[in-house]
């Protein structure tokens, strides 16, 4: 099994960063959305914790992730790939890339400025704080986190419709070869 | 004759001597604040609004008071969440109680200037004892108080259910204050 992408299809360990990202980015937008809700309570303050985590877990991952882009290479569109359609996947992707940084930047950010409980990482060490308590930059960044969730359930809309495209109405191979490749060649 | 003039002067001054010994707090310069350890991370606020009345004299203690109006509203620890927990009913209950009040009309000399006033803080509905050790330091017409106590918030119910457990936020809360006094 190649380590490195072939310009024909992704190799594992792409592939395992894009689906074990893309399902901590799902599960973190959703406990993001539940947690707001939630009562302000130290009952509740594990699911905050959940949040924090799996978000440090996701920055540690994209880390990686734009490190082994850049060793391992990308695929070529596939033909039939229009131009304009690549620059606007090409597009997309570099917005998901700066989003999927910036989000746990600006949580990780948001928490160290709001200056409350010290954070830990699935409860095995301290997260050391990024700036001193800070009400102006506090807002600044919750504001960040905010709308940044909501510009990537925009930009995730975009890029799984452009591969459900590509899969369903161009039947071309853009989305199998983000999947094993038995799922291509079934035996 | 010159005695008597003298002892009814001397009368005179005592009487009327409780005067000098009360003092205005300038607010701008004054401060009271609380600090505590919330799952370890130590935090600190202050009262932005507070009103003391003190009736002090180092050389006379039996006259001595402190009364302390604190308006629970005005806690402020930088944190717009946590300061809105605080007026909360497992808090402060600013609703129910929007004023503490401390009061002391027993004091100690512990020598070399420093002093503990044992008086009774009433907050959240419930008064118990608790004694400030300050340092006074006087120069003519003006003075300085720093003091510090330091309490158990569940005696008076502050931050009861959820938040009661001491891992997540330590029963121990010290309270600082620094008053920049002027005689009256």
């Amino acid at each position: 099994m190649p380590l490195r992408n072939t310009d024909d299809r992704w190799a594992w360990p792409s592939m395992t960063l894009h689906w074990l990202i893309a399902a901590l980015i799902l599960a973190l937008l959703a406990v993001g959305m539940v947690m707001v809700e939630l009562p302000r309570s130290p009952r509740y303050f594990w699911v905050y914790d959940l949040h924090k985590s799996l978000g440090l877990a996701v920055l540690a991952l994209m880390l990686l992730r734009l490190g082994w882009r850049l060793y391992a290479g990308a695929p070529r569109p596939v033909p039939g790939t229009s131009a304009a359609q690549h620059l606007l996947a090409q597009g997309v992707h570099l917005a998901i890339y700066v989003l999927a940084l910036a989000m746990p930047i600006s949580g990780w950010l948001y928490d160290s400025a709001s200056g409350l409980r010290a954070m830990k990482f699935f409860g095995a060490f301290t997260v050391p704080k990024l700036v001193a308590p800070d009400p102006a930059l506090k807002d600044l960044a919750h504001a960040v986190h905010e709308w940044g969730a909501w510009v990537l359930i925009a930009l995730i809309v975009l890029h799984a419709g452009g591969a459900l495209i590509h899969h369903l109405v161009q039947r071309d191979r853009t989305l199998s070869r983000m999947l094993p490749a038995s799922f291509e060649n079934p035996r | 004759m010159l005695l008597r003039s003298a002892l009814l002067s001397a009368a005179l001054m005592l009487a009327f001597g409780a005067h000098a010994a009360d003092w205005q707090a300038d607010p701008a310069a004054s401060t009271l604040g609380f600090s505590g350890t919330a799952e370890s991370e130590a935090f600190e606020g202050l009262f932005k609004t507070f009103v003391p009345a003190i009736t002090f004299d180092p050389a006379q203690l039996s006259g001595a008071r402190f009364e302390v109006e604190i308006s629970l509203g005005s806690a402020d620890t930088k944190n717009a969440d946590r300061d809105e927990t605080l007026r909360g009913e497992d808090f402060f209950s600013v609703a129910s109680f929007p004023d503490a009040r401390y009061v002391a009309t027993a004091f100690r000399d512990l020598g070399g200037g420093r002093f503990a006033a044992d008086g009774r803080l009433s907050l959240r509905g419930v008064e118990k004892p608790v004694t400030l050790e300050f340092t006074w330091s006087q120069e003519g017409e003006t003075a300085t108080l720093q003091g510090k106590a330091t309490l158990n918030r569940l005696d008076f119910g502050v931050g009861g259910g959820d938040w009661a457990d001491a891992s997540t936020i330590a029963h121990e809360v010290g309270v600082t204050t620094r008053l920049s006094l002027r005689a009256k």
